[in-house]
């Protein structure tokens, strides 16, 4: 099951702390945790809300263990606050959110991907979230690793973006050797002695750095953390240097989307038509360009592995040219709105939203005909 | 480039313990943001003191702080203390992460009546449920002091506030009350006019394993003393006055048991309520639980 890769890919990612509260169709990670947890020597815990949940986790984060939660959308959004200042404090964190109908309730078993902007928006501030777009069950397990590694490398909030099907979705996966699996494995490292820098920072000559953070029980430590815009030391700064703060736990990660975001281009070069996908609509879409390669139709895919931070540059690169950009998406066209601002005036968006159930492959099919007709 | 503000006085200090202190350790000087008259100032004193006595290790003890006017209480505490300062009322929550995460720590929570008894009252009931090993200082000033004088749920009846219109009508809740109900297993009630008992409360939970939770009765001069007067009509807008009407409005928990309800209404009632060392605490548990998985070796996977 999709939620037990997921939980899997945590375990293997050397998770040691999970708090989170029971929402469908997360719940299976919890259940599955509570007990995979203490049996590896780590802690589960059942909060009170997703508000303790996700306070709790940056607790513990914070005590140097490496940490997740799993949710929906309703829980992300009580989480909001917290995402926040966890950003502003820079503290390693994992959340896993798997998606379902809104807003409000919703029909809380179908999937819907209406959390592709409350990831990165809805806490207040500025800052940059790491959320990546798994399409399979052996993706939740090993994006799952790589999203515990993002999240101790650049110390921003990051998020799995799974969906009430993918979560419960049934299929084989391979889980490596041990031995291989540690090598993929990136350690939380003990907070710099020497320097006592524990935020962002950067050196002379402009360049970012990203130290450790600061642990709980050990020295050195900031003489107080506090989620107020400050330096490499901690120490809250004055509001003159405010933009500073910021746009340095920004660019943070904004200036290396390269070698965070991950892209699947699929038969792209010589295509007018391209389907730009994430999550499972992806995955159907493969199956999409091969049909309609077959008929002749000049199509190809680029699938969004990562959402966030989104590859601006390099998607304004790819799409340069074609004619036709068809967006099936599970919400009314969120993604859409970012190929908005990167393409030329000569490519034109088809949309092809679907909400509460994933696009059947006649139906994209269907608009990419109808576009090639029309060429 | 503007030169710096000087936010500190740059006085000398009176008393050696200045030297203890975040400030004074950093800066050599004495570096209190409150109000003249304002409670927060002695009861960081007093618990700086009593951490340099006990000769605890500083880093056992991280303090995770609320938001309100005593988060600028970092200056005034123990210099060797790691200090988090939390979202409004969430340090419970991340207290019991940290506890969790290194069981060998033992957090401190300091948190306002609004901190602890509006906002994050659902975390504070959890906390004092599981009996995590954590000492609670609880500040009562019945007021939101940091936002300007606001009704708090702790409010006395009567009284007036920057959102009532006319005096304060809502019932109160009551933290001790509130936490033994939840399940602490220690809980005492004093206030700012008793320094010496305040320090006994606070070695005892210090040293207490489980939930320990000590509501502090506290002045706010600048809004609840200025806008409000005592049973005579005396202005309560200065340290003294706010520290006799506390006075006044206190009674031990002996002499409690023999007053009848009417004349209970609007007191403090003071002193220890509750002391129960052999209670089971919340991450000695889990250690067993997991003790008990590492052993077996049976997951629950399907
Ligand atoms: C989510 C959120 N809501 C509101 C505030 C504004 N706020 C800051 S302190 C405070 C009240 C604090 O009251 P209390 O805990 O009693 O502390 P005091 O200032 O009286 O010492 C409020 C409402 C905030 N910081 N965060
Ligand atoms: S406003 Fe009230 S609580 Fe805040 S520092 Fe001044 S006297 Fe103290």
């Amino acid at each position: 099951m999709g939620n037990v890769a997921m939980a899997e890919g945590a375990m293997a990612a050397g998770l040691q702390f999970f708090a989170g509260y029971p929402i469908t169709p997360s719940t299976e990670v919890l259940e599955l945790l509570s007990h995979r947890l203490p049996e590896t020597g780590g802690t589960f815990i059942q909060m009170e809300d997703e508000i303790a949940s996700i306070n709790a986790m940056i607790g513990a984060s914070l005590a140097g263990a490496k940490v997740m939660t799993a949710t929906s959308g309703p829980g992300t959004a009580l989480m909001a606050e917290t995402i926040s200042m966890a950003a502003c404090l820079e503290i390693p964190f994992v959340i896993c959110d798997v998606q379902r109908n809104g807003p409000g309730t919703g029909f809380v078993t179908a999937p819907h991907h209406n959390d592709i902007m409350q990831c990165k928006y809805s806490g207040n501030g500025e800052y940059e979230v790491i959320a990546f777009a798994p399409m399979s069950c052996q993706e939740l397990f090993d994006l799952t690793i790589e999203a515990f590694n993002m999240a101790e490398k650049f110390r921003c909030p990051t998020f799995i973006l799974s969906d009430a099907y993918l979560g419960h979705l049934h299929e084989q996966v391979r889980i490596p050797p041990a031995k291989e699996l540690e090598a993929r494995v990136v350690e939380r490292l003990p907070p710099d002695r020497e320097t006592k820098r524990f935020f962002t920072f950067r050196d002379d000559a402009g360049a970012i750095h990203i130290p450790p953070p600061p642990r709980v029980g050990q020295d050195p430590f900031p003489a107080y953390l506090f989620s107020q815009p400050h330096g490499a030391d901690g120490i809250p700064v004055e509001k003159d240097r405010a933009l500073e703060f910021i746009e340095r736990i920004c660019h943070k990660v904004t200036d290396n989307v390269d070698s965070i975001a991950m892209t699947d281009e699929y038969l792209v070069d010589d295509a007018d038509i391209i389907i730009i996908a994430y999550g499972l609509p992806a995955r159907v879409s493969y199956d999409v360009v091969n049909k309609a390669r077959s008929t002749g139709i000049a199509i190809g895919l680029i699938r969004l592995v990562t959402v966030w931070p989104f590859p601006y540059e390099k998607l304004k690169q790819l799409i340069a040219g074609k004619r036709v950009l068809i967006l099936p998406e599970m919400n009314q066209g969120m993604i859409a709105g970012e190929i908005e601002r990167v393409m030329d005036e000569l490519s034109r968006i088809e949309r092809i939203p679907s909400i509460g159930d994933i696009h059947h492959p006649d139906s994209i099919m269907k608009v990419v005909k109808e576009v090639a007709r029309k060429s | 480039m503007t030169p710096k503000p000087e936010f500190y006085p740059n006085e000398q200090p009176e008393h050696p313990l200045t030297l203890k202190s975040m400030m004074g350790a950093k800066e050599g000087n004495f570096g209190s943001l409150f109000c003249a008259g304002c409670g927060y100032g002695i009861i960081g004193q007093l618990f700086t003191k009593v951490f340099d006595k006990e000769a605890l290790d500083p880093l056992a003890y991280p303090l995770v702080l609320g938001i309100g006017c005593y988060t600028q209480m970092v200056t005034i505490l123990h210099h060797g203390i790691q200090k988090i300062v939390a979202l409004h009322g969430r340090a419970p929550a991340i207290a019991t992460g940290l506890k969790l995460a290194n069981p060998s720590l033992k957090p401190i929570v300091m948190t306002g009546d609004g901190d602890c008894l509006g906002i994050g009252t659902n975390h504070f009931v959890h906390l004092c449920r599981r009996n995590l090993d954590c000492l609670v200082i609880l500040f009562n000033n019945g007021i939101y002091g940091m936002t300007g004088g606001q009704v708090a749920p702790t409010t006395p009846k009567g009284y007036k506030t920057g959102t009532t219109m006319g005096p304060a009508f809502e019932n109160t809740i009551d933290g001790v009350q509130l936490a033994l109900a939840a399940g602490a297993s220690h809980v005492a009630r004093i206030t700012i006019a008793h320094p010496r008992t305040f320090m006994k409360y606070l070695k005892t939970g210090l040293k207490h394993e489980g939930t320990s939770v000590i509501e502090v009765i506290t002045p706010c001069v600048t809004y609840f003393g200025k806008k409000n007067v005592d049973n005579g009509g005396n202005s309560l807008a200065s340290g003294g006055a706010m520290l006799q009407w506390i006075r006044h409005s206190t009674t031990w928990r002996n002499q409690a048991a023999l007053l009848d309800d009417d004349e209970l209404a609007g007191k403090y009632v003071i002193g220890e309520f509750k002391l129960d060392g052999g209670k089971l605490e919340y991450s000695e548990q889990y250690d067993q639980i997991r003790k008990r998985a590492m052993k077996s070796g049976d997951d629950g996977t399907v």
